[in-house]
């Protein structure tokens, strides 16, 4: 009977029903739309940092991460490339070599780093012909020529066909020297790499280095980036050697995952505020429909109704109404967070996080983005209404039923 | 009728009650001190703010007395804890409210029923007692109307059967024909005569109503919060 009640009451007072309801859908779809932006964001920047430059997970020698040095080679990387393509799960390998250097073009020179790459591999893995936004890709074949960043070109003024002369030292000790000709430029969408970047073929950057085969880095992307600490273990078991390093992605860019997780604690601050304003949007209500039916609380109790049974009918009203509200919200969340992944939100500039640029904000639309939102409505909703409960429960009969 | 042996239902001793309107005390009864026995017909009677609704609802426990003590059916009214009090209520006494005070949510049948759902009857039981109890007040073809779609002597009759239909030992009607034109408010006191004789039901009144006054075989005068006349008829 108090759940009768209890639903009749909430068609009753059609109006008090719909305010509870609209504050508790809006909260729903703000926490649900936050969520999804803000996992939508993460998981961009997440995905561009690391499809489109540092892979998922990394190998190197061990030691180098802390300390890159051009001695800290992989001498067998085709052999380890090929065991880690064989683990379950991981979609690419790609070995890179690096290198600090002076890059000249006619009388302007400043300092390079130096980038071999597989271009076949680099591709597959990190999409680096998109990253050509200008002239075309490396050859497959080595050939000396050389792709720079967007930043670099403009410092050196090179143009297309541009010859390009790079200083470095070998790891012979050698001082080494070569000429490249200049057959595209690139934007990586990271303002430091596109200031310094020369990307040259794996194997004219070996010649140049004097480094005969060995890599400094094997970049390795997975098919799915939530298991990527179990396909880091698993390559690990499967290299077994003690002189590798295997890395997931939030090791290898330490200060870049660091600087995330701060922009996430902020975000969560700011759903802390969204959940409080749900919180007393429905208490608002939640009070107002207690008050409004004292009188009637007080006649529930005259007759026979227990203090504890009306703490239940207020609870129940509410939860009722939370219920409703959930599947609403969860519908309308899951549709602005559907339209926000299609169309995202255009900032007017470019922003910027982690030297990572961003133009458009997509949102996600994933279960955190509809349990997290249904867990603060129903918990702030039941919450709330225990004050409104216990004060409907302690009324006083006789000095309820004299309002009006 | 049949015939009982008299026992006292309500006693009341010292009974006080304080007020503070804006701050400033105001005594709404001043120490009674009265016995009511079972099958009484009694009607309080007396002018506005004489203390008599401030009566019934210290004897029935929805208001508590500031000083003094009031047994019930035995029972010392100010030991009880909440739930103790509402089940205590709901078992012994039945209320006639002035302004009906049906719950609005539930049909005639339901508001009828509630009680006897709170109290635990089988849902066949209930059915035959709420069907019985609406034909007794007059009340047929109605039972899955909500109490709008009832006139207010309707809606008395509605609380009548409310009060009675779990067959409490008392009844307490605060102005039950208050609000009621004079035929229906005749017709129901009659029925309400007619109760108290049948089943020894126990009935108090506060009234203004010099046809309740007339039916009562007991007439109590309250004035200023304390018992100026108690005459027996």
């Amino acid at each position: 009977m108090i759940l009768k009640i209890a639903f009749r009451n909430i068609f009753r007072q059609k109006r008090r029903t719909i305010l509870t309801a609209l504050a508790m859908i809006v909260g729903f779809m703000l926490l649900s739309v936050t969520i999804g932006l803000s996992d939508g964001a993460y998981g961009n920047i997440i995905a561009m940092f690391t499809r489109n430059r540092i892979g998922h997970i990394q190998v190197h020698r061990e030691g180098y991460l802390d300390k890159p040095s051009l001695y800290k080679t992989i001498n067998n990387a085709s052999t380890v490339g090929e065991t880690i393509l064989s683990v379950a799960g991981v979609e690419a390998w790609t070995p890179r070599v690096y290198g600090a250097g002076l890059g000249s073009v006619g009388e302007k020179s400043t300092a390079v780093q130096i980038i071999g790459i597989d271009v076949a591999r680099e591709t597959e893995a990190t999409r680096f012909d998109k990253k050509v936004v200008e002239g075309s890709t490396l050859g497959e074949i080595p050939a000396h020529e050389a792709v720079i960043g967007k930043d670099l070109a403009k410092i050196l003024s090179a143009r297309i066909s541009s010859e390009i002369v790079i200083v470095s030292q070998g790891a012979d000790g050698s001082i080494a020297n070569d000429l490249y000709k200049i057959v595209g430029i690139a934007e990586s969408g990271d303002d430091l790499t596109d200031r310094v970047a020369c990307y040259l073929h794996i194997e004219d950057a070996q010649e140049l280095l004097v480094l005969e085969g060995r890599v400094h880095e094997i970049v390795v992307i997975v098919s799915n980036i939530n298991r990527v600490d179990k396909i880091t273990n698993v390559i690990e078991t499967q290299l077994n050697d003690s002189t590798l390093d295997v890395a997931p992605w939030q090791v290898v860019a330490k200060s870049f995952y660091r600087a995330m997780r701060t922009d996430q604690q902020g975000d969560a601050i700011a759903r802390w505020v969204i959940m409080l304003i749900v919180a007393i949007g429905v208490l608002n209500t939640v009070l107002m429909s207690v008050l409004e039916r004292t009188r009637e609380y007080g006649v529930l109790k005259a007759v026979g109704t227990k203090p504890v049974q009306i703490f239940w009918l207020v609870i129940c009203e509410v939860v009722i109404i939370a219920l409703g509200s959930i599947c609403v919200g969860a519908l309308l969340g899951a549709l602005g967070n559907y339209l926000l992944s299609i169309y995202g939100i255009t900032y007017p500039e470019e922003i910027s996080f982690g030297g990572m640029k961003l133009k458009t904000l997509y949102a996600e639309v994933n279960v955190r983005c509809l349990v997290i939102p249904a867990m603060t409505v129903m918990l702030s909703a039941a919450v709330v209404s225990l004050f409104p409960a216990i004060k409907a429960a302690r009324i006083m009969p006789a000095k309820a039923m004299r309002t009006h | 009728m049949e015939q009982t042996q008299k026992t006292d239902v309500i006693v009341t001793e010292g009974v006080t009650k304080v007020y503070a309107a804006d701050g400033i005390p105001v005594n709404a009864l001043n120490g009674i001190d009265l016995t009511i026995q079972s099958g009484e017909f009694t009607a309080l009677v007396g002018p506005s703010g004489s203390g008599k609704t401030t009566f019934l609802n210290i004897i029935s426990g929805l208001d508590s007395p500031t000083d003094g003590k009031v047994w019930l059916a035995g029972k010392v009214l100010s030991e009880m804890s909440g739930n103790e009090l509402s089940d205590f209520r709901r078992d012994n006494i039945g209320f006639i409210f002035q302004a009906y005070n049906l719950i609005p949510v539930l049909t005639v049948e339901e508001n009828v029923e509630y009680i006897m759902l709170l109290a635990g009857v089988p849902k066949a039981e209930r059915h035959e007692r709420v069907i019985t109890m609406l034909e007794s007040v007059g009340l047929t073809g109605v039972a899955d109307r909500v109490p709008t779609q009832l006139s207010g002597g309707q809606q008395q009759r509605v609380a009548i059967a409310r009060a009675m239909v779990s067959e409490p030992q008392i009844i307490l009607a605060d102005e039950p024909t208050a609000n009621l034109d004079s035929k229906t408010g005749a017709d129901l006191l009659e029925m309400m005569r007619h109760l108290n004789a049948e089943t020894g039901m126990t009935f108090i009144f506060s009234t203004h109503d010099p046809m309740v006054m007339e039916s009562a075989r007991r007439l109590i005068t309250l004035r200023d919060g304390h018992i100026d006349t108690d005459e027996a008829r």
